[in-house]
């Protein structure tokens, strides 16, 4: 067993609309529209944004679920 | 010409012609075709029921891809163990809702509420990324050079043609979020 946590990241991609990112966010992990914007305008930004940190479950099934929204997601170790 | 999506006091409202309802259906009814699990010989009943599909393997077609992306990077043991976990869930998750969504389109007047608005942004999320990889669309400077096709006369090839569409899904989304993230705000 480990202590370093899992990530999600959502990787850019000049097809999805940012209100679409935006309201994925908001509905999928619960976060206000404030924290959501801020992660979208990451996405877009700098490529990348971490949307999730938790458990390797916890990453499987958020990666799972961005790829049901048509997201491009991955997870990975936080140290990785 | 359809009207855009708007926020009403009784829901999500849309206005479309029946040309372009029977596009866009016919657009969802392409990608479910793309999407929709072979059926193998041999398959065993109860893994197919849970989901696990022990033989999948990266699909070729790259629009394909997109809708069923690599969920692991740099590690291609990784990803396909992950993918014969998923995959086939997922693509059934995605046809469910591109079915739904056809659905939702068969009147010119729509009117949704949101979980309906949410089916239908997911089926028009999946044509674009669909539509956009057979446009090439690669960058934020590929989709800004097809923006100005919005006419049936700027349509001369195919490519012109799938780029208007793709303007138009586009267009239809973004009112569509516009209506759906102000209701979001209204709930909260």
């Amino acid at each position: 067993m480990t202590d370093v946590p899992w990530v999600v990241i959502v990787w850019n991609d000049p097809v999805n609309l940012m209100s679409y990112v935006t309201y994925v966010f908001q509905t999928y992990f619960g976060y206000s529209e404030a924290k959501a914007r801020t992660l979208m305008l990451e996405v877009h930004e700098q490529g990348r944004s971490v949307v999730s940190t938790g458990s390797r479950e916890q990453a499987e099934k958020d990666t799972m679920a961005m790829h049901s929204y048509g997201l491009w997601a991955t997870f990975q170790t936080a140290d990785a | 010409m359809a009207r855009a999506f708007r926020k009403t006091r009784r829901g999500i409202a849309g206005e479309f012609e029946q040309g372009e309802l029977r596009l866009l259906r016919r657009l969802f009814a392409d990608v479910v075709q793309l999407l929709e699990p072979e059926k193998r010989e041999n398959e065993d009943p109860l893994a197919a029921l849970v989901g696990l599909d022990q033989e999948a393997t990266r699909p070729e077609d790259s629009a394909v891809i997109r809708l069923l992306p690599d969920a692991v990077r740099n590690d291609d043991d990784g990803a396909l163990e992950f993918r014969r976990l998923t995959e086939r869930s997922l693509r059934e998750e995605k046809v469910s809702a591109l079915r739904a969504a056809a659905l939702l389109l068969e009147h010119p007047q729509v009117l949704l509420n949101p979980d309906q608005a949410q089916v239908l942004a997911r089926a028009l999320n999946d044509v674009r990324l669909v539509l956009a990889d057979r446009l090439e669309i690669k960058t934020d400077e590929d989709a800004a050079r097809l923006h100005g096709i919005s006419d049936l006369e700027d349509a001369e090839d195919l490519e012109s043609y799938l780029a208007l569409v793709y303007n138009f899904v586009t267009w239809v989304q973004e009112g569509l979020m516009q209506a759906l993230l102000a209701s979001v705000e209204v709930q909260e």
